[in-house]
């Protein structure tokens, strides 16, 4: 039986469990995505929070906090067929509880640590190229990452713009982390379009152009080492590289 | 701000950005003041990565340029001509809050020539802390250079606000110092090392009883120093490095490169490259000894005073002390598996950490994405030797140059 559930980790989750309780599932996968198929029956999973929560609890307690992370990570990101990967950790994490993270390499938690190693290191990066306008004496920032990493950026800078009101957007997913009186929320489906500088805004982007241009050290140039840290697909939003 | 700061910025930043010892890292502190911006990750965090590859995570500047010292290796020096300016502290503390809040940078690096006087400048570089501080409640790194020869006091005050200090060694002995930087004195540059030290260890000594202790300099002090303007030999730079972690608890030494930028007879030739290989090495070495366990006098030999350019100190470590080679990956205790070409922190943790579990293959070796390119001449795996050349220094160098000559690394990419 596949088991089709809504695209929340919750009803990801929520599958994991009647995978136990009901019937095994052949796989796991997102609603929108999937194509049926003349072999495999499928069934849709309501997403049901009490049943997540179950299945969460029993890996904190089974397996590890570690494994727990993991996991999320590897919802987060863009590896295909990642509920399957998944599903396949799970199954083998119950057997070996508590040590099972102690396997790394083995076929059935190597995938989901280097997902979750992969989300890890996109946030990390973001952290450092998440560039900010001042518009109006808002924050706004706007990006494409290649993994979900939205949720996982943003506590990041409400502790260092505590007293600032921030908008974090990730136009690829058309959803947005909103943050004010050090409070934030995340808002789906919306739609920014371009946005206008003030002649401050544009200066101060200007100084840090040249300040980041003069940087170079000319004898140096390196240009391939430079898009192995800042790759292009990255750059659209860096007022730098504008 | 006004369009004279894009002039300001140019040449002080141009002025500032052969400065090497620019890192955010190794102090954590989260916002917690009132009204307050910013907070420092303790894993350093890299904002931008210029066109030559290195990363830029502080706003480095000098505060001057317009120096009334004559350091020969230096090019704002009083003699040279070119182009002066100075920036005012509201200016440098401005630039910063508002790099802060776009997120292009992580924090502050000022360091500054000396203007006037020693305590002249000093009292310009705290009034910067003072403003970033106090005016903008600004809780970001900032990292300040000590001006050599002003007031011990200022050089307390500063630190109150400071996350870093560093009061630059320039050259490793005081013969060089004497011939390169003769208005430089030994003592001056000493004193504030050991008044910031001691201030720091009080600190903490006194956070024991008072929790409300402000930390002096969390992040600690730093040093940098010149190389290749004068013939003093790596083993006399190492054995310096040392000396000042341990006697000072320096949290790093920088090396740079000389790069010439005038002929004087006590200077190298003005066609010199910049030692930019010998750099690289003093840091592979200066990086065994804090996190390796490697003692300086382990990385030299009676008549080697000098790191070798071709192969890397650990590997030359092994190569010389091939008796203590081959290790067993699934026996070696951990130290001794950190001594393994090739082989760095990371790995040799997750060695240990897997090898509970079961006896380790090459394969799995491999599978755990440890690089093994180097690390195999030196190892075996459940007694089988993976080198696949006869066991001698000699051989092995040869096979490691026939590798390098096929990848063509540029040095670049090992930095
Ligand atoms: S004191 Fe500093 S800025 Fe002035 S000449 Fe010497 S090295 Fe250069």
């Amino acid at each position: 039986m596949d088991y089709l559930y809504d695209g929340t980790f919750e009803g990801l989750l929520t599958c994991i469990y009647y995978h136990y309780k009901n019937e095994a599932a052949s796989g796991i996968y997102e609603i929108s995505k999937y194509q049926h198929s003349m072999l495999n029956e499928s069934e849709v999973i309501e997403t049901d929070i009490l049943k997540a929560s179950i299945v969460s609890e029993s890996i904190l307690k089974k397996i590890s906090r570690e494994a727990y992370v993991d996991i999320y990570y590897c919802y987060l990101s863009f590896l295909e067929n990642k509920e399957n990967y998944i599903l396949d950790f799970l199954v083998f994490a119950f057997k070996y509880g508590k040590n099972t993270m102690n396997f790394y390499t083995h076929d059935k938690v190597l995938p989901i640590k280097e997902a979750s190693l992969k989300v890890t290191r996109e946030v990390h990066r973001f952290l450092g190229i998440l560039r900010f306008s001042d518009i109006d004496g808002i924050l706004f920032a706007k990006f494409s990452p290649d993994n979900d990493v939205l949720l996982l950026v943003v506590d990041h800078f409400a502790d260092r713009y505590r007293f600032e009101k921030f908008l974090i957007y990730d136009e690829k997913r058309k959803k947005a982390a909103i943050y004010a009186d050090e409070t934030w929320e995340i808002k789906e489906n919306i739609n920014i379009e371009s946005i206008e500088y003030s002649e401050d805004e544009a200066m101060i982007q200007g100084l840090w152009k040249q300040y980041f241009t003069d940087m170079a050290i000319k004898e140096r140039k390196n240009f391939n080492l430079q898009f192995q840290f800042v790759p292009a697909r990255y750059r659209k939003n860096m007022s730098e590289f504008k | 701000m006004n369009e004279s700061l894009f002039n300001k910025l140019r040449i002080l930043s141009d002025a500032a950005k052969y400065d090497v010892s620019c890192v955010s890292s190794g102090v954590e502190r989260k916002n917690k003041t009132v009204g307050g911006i910013g907070n420092a990750s303790s894993a350093g965090i890299c904002h931008a990565w210029s066109s030559d590859g290195r990363c830029i995570s502080l706003l480095k500047i000098l505060l001057t340029n317009d120096c009334i010292y004559d350091c020969s290796y230096c090019l704002n020096r009083v003699t040279n001509n070119t182009e002066r300016a100075t920036f005012t502290p509201e200016e440098v503390a401005e630039l910063t809050i508002q790099f802060y809040r776009r997120n292009y940078i992580e924090g502050l690096f000022l360091s500054s020539a000396v203007e006037k006087s020693p305590d002249h400048t000093m009292e310009n570089i705290y009034k910067v802390l003072e403003l970033l501080r106090y005016k903008y409640n600004f809780w970001g790194y900032v990292h300040v250079k000590v001006i050599p020869g002003a007031d011990p006091m200022l050089v307390q005050k500063a630190g109150m606000l400071a996350d870093r200090m560093s009061v630059n060694i320039e050259l490793p002995t005081e013969k060089s110092l004497r011939a390169l930087a003769p208005q430089k004195k030994i003592e001056n540059i000493i004193k504030p090392m050991s008044v910031i030290n001691n201030e720091i260890t009080r600190t903490i000594e006194d956070e024991k009883f008072f929790r409300s202790t402000p930390r002096f300099v969390p992040g600690g002090q730093s040093t940098q120093m010149i190389i290749g303007a004068t013939p003093d030999s790596d083993k006399t730079i190492l054995g310096l490095s040392q000396n000042l972690y341990d006697r000072f608890n320096m949290k790093r030494v920088f090396f740079s490169a000389y790069i010439p930028v005038i002929s004087s007879p006590n200077l190298p030739a003005i066609s010199t490259m910049p030692p930019l290989l010998r750099e690289h090495r003093l840091y592979q070495a200066d990086w065994l000894m804090r996190f390796y366990y490697f003692n300086c006098e382990e990385l030299f030999t009676e008549t080697d005073q000098n790191l070798d350019l071709d192969f890397d100190p650990k590997m030359m470590y092994a190569l010389r002390n091939l008796n203590r080679f081959p290790l067993e990956i699934n026996k070696a205790p951990y130290e001794e598996l950190l001594r393994i070409p090739g082989l760095g922190v990371k790995s040799a943790q997750k060695i240990v950490r897997e090898r509970k579990n079961a006896q380790l293959s090459y394969d799995s070796l491999k599978k755990m994405r440890t690089v093994l390119k180097r690390a195999k001449y030196f190892i075996t795996v459940k007694g089988k030797y993976y080198g696949n050349v006869k066991f001698d220094p000699e051989i092995i160098k040869t096979e490691l140059r026939r590798m390098e000559v096929q990848q063509q690394l540029s040095i670049y990419d090992l930095i």
